[in-house]
């Protein structure tokens, strides 16, 4: 009973008739053998496919959002000058990009349990280690590095030749600062959307919220009210409003974002097309039943994009 | 939502049957289908093909002209003078000419150019002190330690403006000729305020206060100037004061750090009131006259005029409407492919069918 013990991932223990020891030493506990079909096929699953989504995009908007500042060394005689202001560093992951992912997850599902129980197949990739093993995580790191290379040279090449329509150039540093890291926020904010397989009201939420936290975040610390009251800690006075007031930042950060979007979109299409994986389709054959259910072609819940 | 038989009972530990706890929540399950990522990608192409071109369009109407004045002309003896710092307080003024070959209409912006000039170090940008630009008397009299070594001189006296950013002000002074056809000149007339932002001038850079009863000079009393120029703070414009001291618009200009090595900094706006300029500026032969004072020798920097026209997009920059085009291209490709791969190879969707 020790050595299974030692040698398996999780422990389970059923609380009885013979008293609760192995309760005590098991990670789950639960009352009847039964219940052992669900706790593996539904929720070790779906826990599985959320530990696995959740680590790939950590390791990637950490990417997105720290190389910036190596390529950035390139011209700026490699003195460790950041990229972006103080403050949004210290709030990136705490604030603006902490919740979605939390969400996803929390809440992630792949195919309803129902199908989970009826395709035990679909245990397979856990046991064979296909979600999150040394390619896909490489293929996370390059991803990030990816955006980042997006994110600072789009805006280098605009900004740097940039002006306004008033004559004032906007190659100056907080006008940089503020167009990378918006860009920045959207484009994660974009790729966890499209990573988010289950899209409840709570993950609306929280990805909207985020996104409009950062806004309001942003704007307050680069008001005069902030600034007169700390002059030399919110220094990035007014460049709020003059950056995101003008339409060749915006213009950026658009190409930025499709540039940073288009090709996880194309690869993830390729990849349903050609090798679908059995949880894609259930999760396809679902999306038709349900469309069949409802004639009239109304969206309902659950119906998906198409 | 609460347990359904509380305190003792078969099923009193139950959880709770919610669609929270039994992540049962109505959720919407998008899937990447054919009908859904092939029009986008079309439709993708098609919007940054008419954004790349209606870009180009617009700037293909601006016009642009740089003049690098670093040793052209008669510049190449100020250039060598000021390769040492020991001349520093010589004046040396030199003349470069250059050719202006089609009208500028409208308004005109004229910048000054620094290549390799980096403002955006770490230390360089740190070596600055906002409190006391926005005219706290306390820090005008105790500079922050991280303007250090450009926070006390010699003597012990407080710089005000402190710091590295403030100490290396851009000093030449540009003046444009224009040649009329009899042979004479005339100078091309330059609003030279008005160029810094808005916040910039009326927030972030405020003088000590005078209370209208005494001069500004007063104001700074204790204190010294930076230690490379060679006037002080209270000095920059006698004429105006509104643009003497901290608000200076030249000063505020070059405190706003640019981001990469290579940048321009708004000088002056064409003045169009008279003359020959109402229509912008006429094609032709001009002068620029400099009085040259910024070394760029040490750091093997280059200076330069630029003259530019505007429109709603800015000036003349390339760069965003032939990345949208590029851009275009490459997603039309792309969604070809897609499109070939879905038809040919992939069955048409039947490998999702079981």
């Amino acid at each position: 009973c020790f050595s299974s013990s030692a040698a398996a991932h999780i422990g389970v223990g059923i609380s009885g008739q013979e008293g609760i020891q192995a309760v005590l030493a098991s990670d789950y506990s639960f009352s009847q053998f039964r219940f052992l079909q669900r706790l593996l096929l539904v929720h070790g699953r779906w826990s599985y496919l959320r530990m696995c989504r959740f680590l790939c995009y950590f390791f990637y908007k950490n990417f997105a959002f720290t190389m910036v500042h190596f390529w950035f060394g390139f011209f700026c005689g490699f003195s460790a000058q950041t990229v972006y202001d103080q403050y949004f560093i210290t709030l990136y992951n705490i604030v603006y990009t902490s919740l979605p992912v939390l969400a996803m997850g929390l809440f992630d599902q792949d195919v309803p349990e129902q199908r989970s129980l009826e395709y035990p197949k679909l245990y397979e990739p856990g046991q064979l280690n296909l979600l999150f093993n040394k390619r896909e995580f490489f293929i996370c790191i390059a991803q990030g590095i990816y955006t980042s290379v997006v994110l600072f040279f789009i805006p280098y090449g605009v900004l740097s030749h940039a002006t306004q329509s008033n004559g004032v150039p906007l190659a100056d540093y907080q006008t940089f600062a503020v167009t990378t890291a918006t860009a920045l926020v959207i484009v994660v904010s974009v790729q966890i959307a499209l990573d988010t397989g289950y899209w409840t009201a709570i993950n609306h939420f929280f990805i909207w919220g985020s996104l409009g936290t950062y806004f309001t975040i942003l704007f307050a610390m680069h008001s005069s009210i902030l600034f007169n009251i700390f002059p030399k800690q919110f220094h990035f006075l007014g460049s709020a409003h003059n950056t995101l007031g003008q339409p060749v930042v915006w213009l950026t950060i658009a190409l930025a974002t499709v540039i940073c979007i288009a090709p996880v979109l194309a690869f993830r299409f390729l990849k349903l097309d050609l090798k679908p994986q059995l949880s894609d389709t259930v999760r396809y054959t679902q999306l038709v039943l349900q469309k069949k259910q409802k004639p009239c072609g109304r969206v309902g819940r659950g119906v998906g994009g198409g | 939502m609460g347990k359904k038989q509380a305190g003792t009972g078969p099923l009193s530990r139950r959880p709770d049957n919610s669609a929270f706890k039994q992540q049962r929540l109505p959720a919407w399950s998008p899937s990447l289908t054919a009908n859904t990522v092939l029009p986008t990608f079309y439709i993708l192409s098609l919007v940054c093909l008419l954004l790349g071109i209606w870009l180009l369009i617009t700037v293909e109407n601006t016009h642009e002209l740089k003049v690098d004045y670093t040793n052209a002309g008669t510049c190449e003896e100020c250039f060598n003078l000021r390769k040492s710092p020991n001349d520093s307080t010589t004046a040396c003024t030199c003349t470069v000419s250059f050719h202006v070959p089609t009208t500028f209409p409208g308004d005109v912006f004229f910048y000054y150019g620094l290549r390799n000039f980096h403002q955006n170090l770490r230390r360089y940008m740190d070596s600055r002190d906002d409190a006391q630009m926005v005219g706290r008397k306390n820090n005008l009299k105790t500079p922050s330690s991280y303007c250090a070594p450009f926070d006390y001189d010699a003597d012990r006296n407080p710089i005000a403006p402190c710091g590295a950013v403030a100490n290396s002000m851009f000093n030449d002074s540009l003046t444009v000729m224009y040649n009329l056809m009899d042979g004479s000149k005339i100078q091309v007339p330059l609003y030279r305020k008005g160029i810094a932002w808005y916040t910039d001038k009326n927030v972030k850079f405020r003088n000590p206060s005078t209370n209208n009863t005494f001069p500004l000079q007063q104001a700074f009393e204790g204190t010294t100037r930076p230690l490379y120029w060679q006037r002080p703070v209270y000095e920059l414009d006698d004429t105006d004061s509104n643009n003497n001291g901290f608000i200076n618009d030249d000063l505020i200009v070059w405190m706003r750090e640019a981001a990469f090595p290579n940048f321009k900094k708004l000088y002056g706006v064409l003045n169009r009131a008279q003359g020959p300029f109402t229509e912008g500026l006429p094609a032709g032969n001009y002068t620029l006259s400099i009085n040259y004072n910024f070394p760029v020798e040490p750091f093997r920097g280059r200076k330069e005029l630029v003259i530019s026209t505007v429109t709603w997009f800015g000036g003349q920059n390339y760069f965003l409407p032939i990345a949208y085009l590029v851009t275009s291209g490459l997603i039309l490709v792309t969604a070809v492919v897609l499109t070939t791969v879905y038809v040919k190879v992939g069955k048409r969707g039947k490998n999702m069918e079981e």
